[in-house]
């Protein structure tokens, strides 16, 4: 007891010198690295709003001479760029493939943490094991498949192979274990059905563990990029990956349409981060998700 | 509630298949229009590659073409080079590839040959029909095990010519346009184009460093020499002569000695040819008149040409040409008779070709464009350099596989060795094995 | 009509037991079974698919002659195309140089990122608290943002005329590499420069997670064993070394498990950066897998190298958790 309240007190009254070195050194680091950080982004920013004149310019200009939106504009009225049907390829399938997921893991989750029935160890074990299995092996036989589903080329393709995710299983296996089961026995004796225990009783315990999964697995759709460009060949299909790929190739040396395509790419992303900030960092720590 | 659980498990398979039976729903759809009378409209779908020069030609004739059949829809799709190719390959077994495409002469057999192609039929044209139009090297492409399964455009010879930009002549007081007497003044003169920033070399003077250009440049200069690539059996290749070690040394002297171009700054991966000529950072850019027509639409403000450049070794050009782009028509095509119609219309019809050809600034496949190519020219000015040029390729022959042969082992060795990496008679070695190998495997 | 219920009523404690059972079970045989057959159809199948083609000479452009398109055109071949991995042929060296490429990278990738965020965590964590949120919420954009588009956005950093890092070289009055992305013959300590420029552009993007990790994992250590230890008249430093790392081992080897398997399946940064080059200097398993596959018409060689990424992945994955379980113990 005692040496805990002097740690406290001493703690708050070390404004010692060595502290205060200590405390501007380690500011020092923190402003470096976020100027590490943001450099790369600002550049970016700077480039997309210079001129096309002052792009090619060695060396470069790091602050734009002359401000411009001419690169968004560019952009914009280019009719081979519909950005709107780019953005709305990339929510459809990110928002499928979220809803469904959330929905089959916390399903499966449940069953997994509050049932006991045959072999269920081994199916488990089962889900377990593809967690191992890397993209890049099925995703041959994955293409293969799809052609015989008559996928390819649709925006379904890019949905329904991934529809499951052993891990968001997995993750709600172990939260849902942490919820006590006395609810699920009370909800039974007033008649509610087993699925009714999922929907009104389990379900509503799970916000931030559903929050976690939903935002990974909507920054993981959003920025999926090898699967589409395998699946997808309709221009009009792509999604926003594909689309800045494309873009690029298409005007090689201009970088700033290339650059204010970047942007374009990563401001929807990047709001989303800023209004969700907080709920992106405890989902990694919930989950440990990658 | 379990109600809600079966509902949205139903849901997800009706999602299935919808998605699957969407688009058998739509092909009978198609078909059963195909069957309907005329007024009904079709689609077909044509694919490209993706260059400006290319879209503009194969819009102008799609209008046209649409104009004259009212009853069918061209839609139109292009593509980023890389990305083309693998789409052919994913799209084919899936049956979603368009039903025109814009192939390229050496990629056709490979195709043909595991079923994807449609045979062009009999009644619209025979081989030897094709061969009194066409000239033989691009048409072969197109003709494997005695089988015809499309038609050429462009009869590709990437070779002979350079874009050049006078402002950096006029800059370095090099006289313009260029009186190239031989090889060896027009390394002197780019030369003096060639800007260095310290060690840094800014701006190349000559930039031949690309998978095309390294590739042919290499061929036309064992040519040139009298000498040939093949083995004697003319299906194996032969690089270990004094002709090869000739040709590839001049290669790697223009970029080691001469420092006209730095290969490790200026090559496909980066500054590619094209790129770096428009950004106004070459003064001589080696590359295919095509890249001339796609500059004049990219880069309408700059002013450049395209003109003639000498032979690498003695007085007399000689090159190696191979099949360029031009139209097959997919096996899976639910109208082929529609798909062949538009496929025809674009290649073997004069003025179509003329405005094709115009538009790209490609060399006509079609003789009768080169045998009067006054209307050609007006349209297409670059051209001309390369008109002189014709009578002097030679068809480059069958190389097994020439996108590997020139890709992947000609451009890597030869930039190898151009980065002082490899010796010349190391790259040449494994130039000789690899493109063996590659013959050996089929 | 009576003799039922009344049976019913005799037993009522056990019917109504196994009635619930009988519900329970109706309840995960029905939901179960969908997932289970999805998971059968888009996991497993696959991976047997993948390990199948692994044994043919197959190609989807080649029309096959069985219901699979093997066979015909597309031939079983039995191990050759394991035993062609070993021949000293230009694709059998562009895959033997893709293992090391991906072991390189992701061998550098660790301790790098480690180096970075385990520091950098510990100070987040010892600055005011005011600040903790803002300083964490920066270094986690890249994380974020889409890998296309940093890749690009660094491939223009990368430019050797016009991008930043080299003006920012010369600024300082140094001479900066010539060619970031595209010089075979920058080798440094047996690193290739374009591998160790996708390296930096890697780890600027992806270290926030773990830097993230580790901060968590700071604030789950009680306060007090810290502070205890320092009254005890340890220092900072002995206090991180002998109290604050120990406590952090196990996140540190989950740590190190997730950075390695996913750097093993990095594509997208050198895809569009650098495309393999130069001379396949940076060409990782994953994309040898994605080129044979769909650019070169090789689909059972592609095959073939994605089983031995399985293997490798497994390998990792099973030795990290071995590792794991021990730690897990004390």
């Amino acid at each position: 007891m005692e040496t805990y309240s002097i740690s406290t007190s001493g703690k708050q009254n070390k404004f010692s010198i060595k502290r205060l070195f200590s405390q501007s050194f380690a500011y020092l680091i923190l402003i470096f690295g976020t100027l590490v950080t943001l450099v790369p982004f600002i550049w970016v920013i700077f480039t997309s709003l210079k001129p096309a004149s002052e792009i090619i310019r060695i060396p470069p200009t790091f602050f734009p001479e002359t401000w411009t939106l001419d690169s968004y504009r560019t952009i914009f009225t280019d009719p081979h760029v519909p950005l709107a049907l780019f953005y709305f390829n990339s929510f459809f399938v990110a928002t499928f493939r979220v809803v469904i997921t959330i929905f089959t893991s916390t399903l499966a989750g449940f069953i997994f943490a509050k049932y006991k029935f045959g072999g269920k160890d081994a199916i488990f074990g089962f889900i377990l094991v593809q967690l191992m299995i890397p993209f890049q092996v099925v995703m041959i036989p994955g293409y293969l498949i799809l052609v015989k589903l008559h996928l390819v080329d649709s925006l379904w393709g890019l949905i329904i192979p991934s529809m499951v995710d052993a891990f968001g299983i997995f993750l709600m296996r172990q939260f849902i274990e942490g919820i006590p089961s006395e609810l699920m026995d009370a909800a039974r004796i007033d008649g509610s059905s087993e699925f009714g225990i999922y929907w009104r009783i389990i379900l509503p315990q799970l916000g931030s563990a559903i929050a976690a999964l939903g935002i990974f697995t909507f920054m993981g759709t959003w920025n999926d990029y090898l699967w589409p460009l395998i699946v997808i060949t309709t221009h009009e299909k792509r999604t926003l990956p594909l689309l800045l790929t494309w873009y690029n190739s298409q005007h090689g040396t201009r970088y700033d349409l290339t650059m204010a395509a970047s942007i374009l790419v990563l401001l929807p992303i990047l709001i989303v981060y800023a209004i969700f900030q907080r709920r992106f960092v405890r989902g990694i720590t919930m989950t440990g998700f990658k | 509630m379990k109600k809600m659980l079966y509902g949205i498990i139903l849901l997800a398979i009706i999602a299935v298949l919808v998605a699957c039976g969407g688009q058998d729903k739509t092909g009978t759809d198609q078909a059963s229009d195909g069957a309907a009378p005329k007024e009904e409209k079709i689609t077909l779908r044509l694919w490209s590659h993706q260059n400006a020069a290319f879209q503009a030609g194969n819009e102008a004739i799609i209008a046209k073409f649409m104009e004259q059949n009212p009853n069918i829809e061209v839609k139109y799709e292009t593509f980023e080079y890389d990305l083309f190719i693998q789409t052919l390959q994913t799209s084919m077994p899936a049956g979603t590839e368009a039903d025109v495409i814009e192939m390229f002469g050496t990629w056709v057999c490979s195709y043909a040959d595991g079923g994807r192609l449609s045979l062009l039929p009999d009644n619209l044209m025979t081989y030897g029909q094709a061969q009194e139009l066409f000239y033989q090297a691009p048409l072969d492409g197109y003709y494997c095990d005695n089988k015809l399964y499309g038609l050429p455009q462009e009869f590709n010879l990437e070779n002979g010519g350079s874009l050049v930009n006078p402002a950096l002549f006029e800059a370095h007081g090099v006289t313009y346009p260029p009186q190239w007497t031989d090889f060896a003044s027009m390394i002197a003169d780019a030369k003096k184009m060639t800007e260095f920033d310290g060690d840094i070399m800014t701006r190349a003077g000559f930039n031949y460093v690309t998978g095309d250009g390294l590739s042919f440049a290499f061929f036309a200069a064992i040519l040139q020499q009298g000498g040939s690539y093949f083995a004697d059996d003319g299906m194996h290749f032969n690089f270990d002569t004094p002709e090869a070690r000739n040709a590839l040394q001049l290669l790697v002297d223009m970029a080691q000695k001469d420092q006209i171009v730095d290969p490790v700054l200026f090559n496909d991966e980066s500054n590619w040819v094209g790129d770096s000529f428009f950004a106004g950072n070459v003064a001589i850019g080696f590359v295919g008149s095509w890249a001339a027509g796609e500059g004049m639409i990219n880069y309408p403000d700059m002013v450049f040409d395209y003109v003639e450049i000498p032979p690498y070794f003695g007085t007399e050009n000689r090159f190696a040409a191979d099949s360029g782009w031009g139209k097959v028509v997919s096996a899976n095509t639910k109208y082929p008779e529609e798909a062949w119609k538009l496929a025809m219309f674009m290649t073997a019809e004069k003025e179509n070709a003329l405005l094709w050809n115009s538009n790209t600034s490609t060399i006509p496949a079609l003789k009768s464009l080169v045998e009067s190519p006054e209307e050609l020219l007006a349209h297409a000015p670059f051209l001309k350099a390369t008109f002189n040029l014709l009578p002097h390729g030679q068809f480059i022959g069958d190389l097994t596989d020439r996108d590997q042969i020139f890709y992947e082992i000609l451009y890597p060795h030869i930039l190898d060795a151009l980065q002082g990496v490899v010796s010349v008679d190391e790259a040449l070695m494994s130039i000789n094995t690899e493109a063996n190998a590659v013959v050996d495997s089929r | 009509m009576d003799n039922p219920t009344i049976l019913a009523k005799q037993n009522k404690g056990k019917s109504k037991f196994s009635a619930l059972e009988r519900v329970k079970n109706k309840f995960v045989t029905r939901s179960l079974t969908p997932i289970m057959l999805y998971m059968l159809f888009f996991s497993l199948l696959p991976m047997v698919w993948a390990v199948v083609l692994g044994f043919f000479d197959y190609s989807p452009i080649r029309a096959g002659s069985s219901f699979l398109g093997l066979g015909g055109q597309n031939p079983f071949i039995g191990l050759d195309n394991y035993r062609a991995m070993f021949l000293d042929t230009q694709p059998a060296r562009v895959f033997r140089s893709a293992v090391v490429n991906t072991f390189m990278f992701a061998l550098l990738v660790l301790p790098i990122n480690l180096a970075i965020t385990l520091p950098l965590a510990v100070i987040i964590e010892s600055i005011h608290e005011r600040f903790k949120g803002f300083f964490r919420a920066i270094y986690f954009m890249p994380t974020i943002s889409s890998s296309v588009a940093v890749a690009v956005m660094w491939g223009y950093i990368y430019h050797p005329q016009q991008g930043l890092l080299n003006s920012i070289i010369r600024a300082v009055g140094l001479t900066p590499p010539k060619a970031w992305l595209t010089d075979p013959s920058a080798v440094y300590f047996g690193i290739p420069l374009a591998m160790i420029a996708v390296i930096i552009a890697y780890i600027w993007q992806d270290f926030g997670y773990n830097l993230i990790l580790f901060i968590a994992a700071l604030q789950g250590i009680p306060r007090e064993i810290q502070d205890a230890a320092r009254v005890d008249g340890a220092n900072a430093w002995n206090t991180f070394w002998r109290i604050t790392l120990p406590l952090l081992k196990p996140t540190l080897l989950f740590v190190c498990v997730l950075t390695m398997l996913s750097s093993l399946q990095v594509f997208v940064i050198f895809d569009v950066m650098t495309n393999g080059g130069p001379r396949n200097q940076t060409t990782p398993l994953v994309m040898s897998i994605y080129q044979n596959a769909f650019r070169y018409q090789n689909m059972g060689w592609a095959a073939a190298i994605s089983m031995v990424l399985f293997l490798i992945i497994l390998f990792v994955t099973i030795v990290q958790f071995k590792v794991l379980r021990t730690d897990w113990e004390y």
